[in-house]
């Protein structure tokens, strides 16, 4: 026993098994190099700092206004990112580095752009506008043009009937032309119009107020513009019609004006004469190309502008982030009696101090300080952070583990054994060689692109599945060694390892139906014998080795967890725990599940036909009684009774000793101190974070009703936890059943006929219900089923999880989603 | 092949894995301690698999009753 446990105590120990070792560490750092000292531990992240202002609000820190500056500039990118997009350069864009610009200049040169960029984003709205009014202006002119000039004619007639009634007085109009006659006529007549454009959506709503407006007295045509306008005003692409309104007298002009504006329809004067309507038209023309120019000008300037900023636009933005996590950090920390240094507290590894220190040798040196930084180690009263260094690997199963609750600090970490037994119980939930084959084929493919998938933005489901390939890897490798041995390829059976051990009783194989085959030589090498499949009594006999299987497992996995509970005891120098709870839980678990698995063994061996129930049962209710035919071996009814002693004692041995002893233990430690302190001895505010003892109150009845918890937690689940396992047993049939449907009732049915269109609609069928029920939907229930019996029965015989985890402070730790 | 003499080919397959993960990485004693723990745990339930569905059918006590149309 003795030797045993020095040569535990002399193997080295496992970095993953046990978290690294932190240490409390003070730094005393004049201010000048303050901001230096934290970019260079942030490029290094293996410090986390506490925070010593935790009651301010963020307005009172020390800080506040570089952290308001940070924001304001992070806001400008965020506005030119912006801008980038909409004027559609992203993707041409290549970043380029350049060494790094002060903070100062930066901000500068940010403000500068935005000017810039917001200058010319006016300057080309208000062109746009004008360019757009412009085309409406032109169209009219187009459209309404064709108007007045039929309108013209048909005024004439009208003004025929209207002169000889109005103006028969003035004789003298017979002697001006014809033309000039039409004009007064049409002068003073009072004959006007407007033109304009409206949307086409309100045209008809548009004649008809103006309809009843004039009392009917006015003359409405429109015509369809033909083409998308874009509206000077919404810049949105619209369908438009040209109208123009005659009416007369004064009074209608108001109204008419004011209808258009509340309509929303734009008016455009258009001269009658048509020589001047061409000439406007060819003015407005020349005048729409020249904005033309002006308007691609506008843009080309604005796109280059944009392209020289994105060239920086990523470099600029990591270092506003950095910044502002570097102006957050120092936030964290305090300033001196003296107001020349900040003091911060921290958690580092011991392995990380001397890389520390040299960073801070270098910040002090780099910016020219007299003072150099102090570094030293404290005393902590609070229990350290947890951290393992993981690599790729391990990384994924650390998760696992931490989802459920991070370790304590230093006691021992399931992640180590996670690695393996995980997918191990997952295999033992999917086996079928052909399902993992295509498992490891996917798996494959997700590490073969390591390195072109991590760069990339990934959804949800595609992260956690590109995150936990290894995990996938290793799933994959264990489910083909399960199918090899449940001998199940999509649920069919192969003579991979030699011929079956049964045969048929005769030549005739005449009562292989009614009596079955028989054995005739040793068991099939490796895996379930492939006779079994499609006989009749194939489910009772899987049945039954399943489920034995599934004892077996479970008893060996909460062996491991109760003995790497010895492990933490032994760490943590706890003898009290040996003796009381790991001695008394290993003889409790194992007389009576241990013994049950002897049992299980002790049957297969010998082809007993004991009932093993039976024999589980009548030990309790009967144990004195002869066992008849349900006697596997020699001395058995005096070793239950001897087990079901042991199993009895074991219970008060977990319950009782541990309290007494510890309120012993907690009176000799602080003999003579039980009253109360006449100076308060515990200052937290003198000296933060220097060790005092702390003078605790022992409550008896706390202590003894959590041993009282823990004792029952462990006796009954003993029970329930061993007839957990037995989901492995019952996932193993629930996919074995589900691959044997899809390929008897599927494949095999289409297979059966002789056309090719059914034989390929059978097979496209089984190809999908083999890729998203067996292999998509129970993956995910065998993960999730293996998950469990992880985190609850086997974490349970062990592990506190009550740590918290170490989070440096790191530049390469900050995501895009702190913006 | 008995079950004694697979057994000892698993040890056998277990011992030569770890020595093969011990040439091909060996980066320092701690992590080579993971390793071999690693090699050990998965050799020991390959093992236990194949062993508790090997002795379930040495001794059967029921034998395969084919069914109609087979």
């Amino acid at each position: 026993m003795e030797t045993m446990e020095k040569f535990i105590d002399n193997l080295s120990s496992m970095d993953l098994m046990r978290s690294e070792k932190m240490s409390l560490v003070q730094l005393i750092i004049p201010v000048e190099s303050a901001h230096r000292a934290v970019s260079y531990l942030g490029e290094l992240g293996l410090l986390q700092f506490r925070d010593l202002n935790a009651e301010k609000s963020p307005f009172q820190r020390t800080f506040v206004n570089q952290v308001k500056r940070c924001g304001e500039m992070s806001r400008k990118l965020r506005f030119f990112k912006d801008q980038i997009i909409k004027a559609g350069l992203l993707s041409s864009i290549h970043p380029v580095v350049e060494p790094d610009v002060e903070l100062e200049e930066l901000e500068i040169q940010l403000s500068e752009h935005e000017h810039e960029l917001i200058e010319m984003n006016s300057n080309s709205e208000k062109l746009r506008q004008t360019y757009n009014e412009l085309m409406e202006f032109k169209i009219v002119l187009l459209k309404a043009g064709s108007f007045l000039v039929s309108s013209n004619n048909h005024a004439v007639a009208e003004e025929m009937e209207l002169s000889e009634n109005v103006h028969s007085n003035h004789s003298y109009d017979e002697a001006s032309s014809l033309i000039e006659q039409e004009m007064r006529t049409a002068d003073q007549s009072g004959l006007r119009f407007i033109s304009g454009i409206i949307c086409k959506s309100k045209a008809l709503r548009f004649e008809r107020m103006l309809f009843r407006a004039t009392r009917g007295n006015m003359l409405f045509n429109q015509a369809p513009a033909g083409e998308e306008i874009m509206d000077p005003l919404s810049a949105e692409k619209v369908e438009k019609t040209v109208f123009v309104v005659f009416f007369s007298g004064e009074q209608a002009r108001t109204k008419i004006l004011k209808i258009c504006e509340a309509f929303g329809a734009h008016c455009y004067p258009v001269p009658d004469d048509f020589s001047k309507q061409r000439q406007i038209t060819r003015e407005v023309s020349s005048r729409l190309s020249e904005l033309e120019v002006t308007l691609d000008a506008g843009i080309r300037h604005q796109n280059k502008a944009l392209t020289s900023i994105g060239y920086h636009l990523t470099q600029w933005i990591t270092m506003v982030r950095r910044e502002k996590s570097v102006y957050d950090t120092l936030n964290m920390l305090n300033f001196d009696v003296t107001k020349k240094c900040l003091v911060g507290e921290g958690w580092c590894p011991i392995f990380a101090k001397a890389k520390i220190q040299e960073a801070l040798q270098r910040a002090t040196v780099d910016s020219n300080s007299q003072v150099g930084i102090i570094f030293h180690v404290m005393d902590a009263l609070e229990s350290p952070p947890t951290y393992f260094r993981t690599n790729h690997f391990t990384n994924a199963y650390q998760e696992i583990v931490d989802a459920y609750g991070v370790a304590r600090y230093q006691e021992a970490n399931p992640a180590v054994y996670t690695v393996i037994t995980f997918p191990f119980l997952f295999a033992v939930m999917f086996g079928d060689w052909g399902h993992g084959i295509c498992l490891l084929l996917g798996a494959l493919v997700l590490i073969a692109r390591e390195s072109r998938i991590s760069t990339q933005k990934l959804g949800s489901f595609m992260e956690m599945l590109f995150g936990g390939r290894y995990v996938l890897l290793l799933m994959s490798l264990f489910s083909i060694y399960c199918g090899l041995i449940y001998n199940e390829f999509f649920s069919v059976p192969f003579h991979i390892f030699g011929g079956s051990a049964y045969k048929c009783r005769d030549a005739t194989c005449s009562d292989a139906h009614s009596a079955g085959l028989i054995k005739f030589r040793d068991p099939y090498p490796f895996g379930v014998d492939p006779s079994w499949r499609g006989s009749r009594s194939e489910l009772p006999f899987l049945n039954s080795l399943k489920m034995k299987m599934s004892i077996l497992l479970g008893v060996a996995q909460m062996n491991l967890g109760i003995i790497l509970s010895y492990f933490n005891a032994r760490f943590f120098h706890n003898s009290l725990d040996i003796r009381y709870q790991f001695v008394p839980q290993m003889i409790f678990l194992n007389s009576l599940f241990g013994y049950l698995s002897l049992l299980i063994i002790i049957k297969w061996c010998t082809g007993s036909q004991a009932d093993l129930y039976h024999v589980m049962i009548y030990m309790f209710l009967s144990p004195t009684d002869d066992l008849g035919d349900n006697e596997l071996f020699w001395g058995q009814r005096p070793l239950q009774i001897v087990l079901l002693l042991l199993a009895l004692v074991a219970v008060p041995w977990m319950l009782f000793p541990k309290p007494f002893i510890l309120k012993k233990l907690h009176s000799e430690r602080f003999q003579g101190r039980n009253y109360g302190m006449l100076i308060s001895e515990f200052d937290p505010d003198a000296e933060p974070g220097s060790a005092r003892e702390h003078h605790e109150e022992f409550n008896f009845s706390e202590v003894f009703v959590h041993q009282m918890i823990h004792s029952i937690e462990f006796v009954l689940g003993a029970v329930s936890n061993t007839a957990s396992y037995l989901r492995l047993w019952a996932l193993s049939l629930a996919h074995s059943e589900l691959s044997t449907v899809f390929y008897e009732k599927v494949l095999l049915l289409a297979w059966g006929y002789d056309n090719i269109v059914i034989r390929l609609i059978g097979l496209a069928v089984f190809a999908f219900a083999t890729a998203f029920i067996l292999l998509m939907m129970e993956t995910l229930s065998a993960f999730l089923h293996a998950l469990r019996l992880h985190w609850v029965e086997f974490q349970n015989k062990f592990y506190q999880g009550d740590g918290y985890k170490f989070k440096p402070f790191s530049f390469a730790l900050i995501t895009d989603d702190d913006d | 092949m008995g079950f004694l003499v697979t057994t000892l080919i698993f040890s056998v397959v277990g011992i030569i894995a770890s020595i093969c993960s011990r040439i091909c990485c060996n980066r320092g004693p701690s992590a080579n301690l993971l390793h071999l723990t690693l090699v050990i745990t998965a050799t020991v339930c390959c093992w236990m698999m194949w062993a508790i569905v090997y002795i379930a059918q040495m001794k059967p006590l029921i034998v395969p009753i084919l069914s109609e149309g087979e």
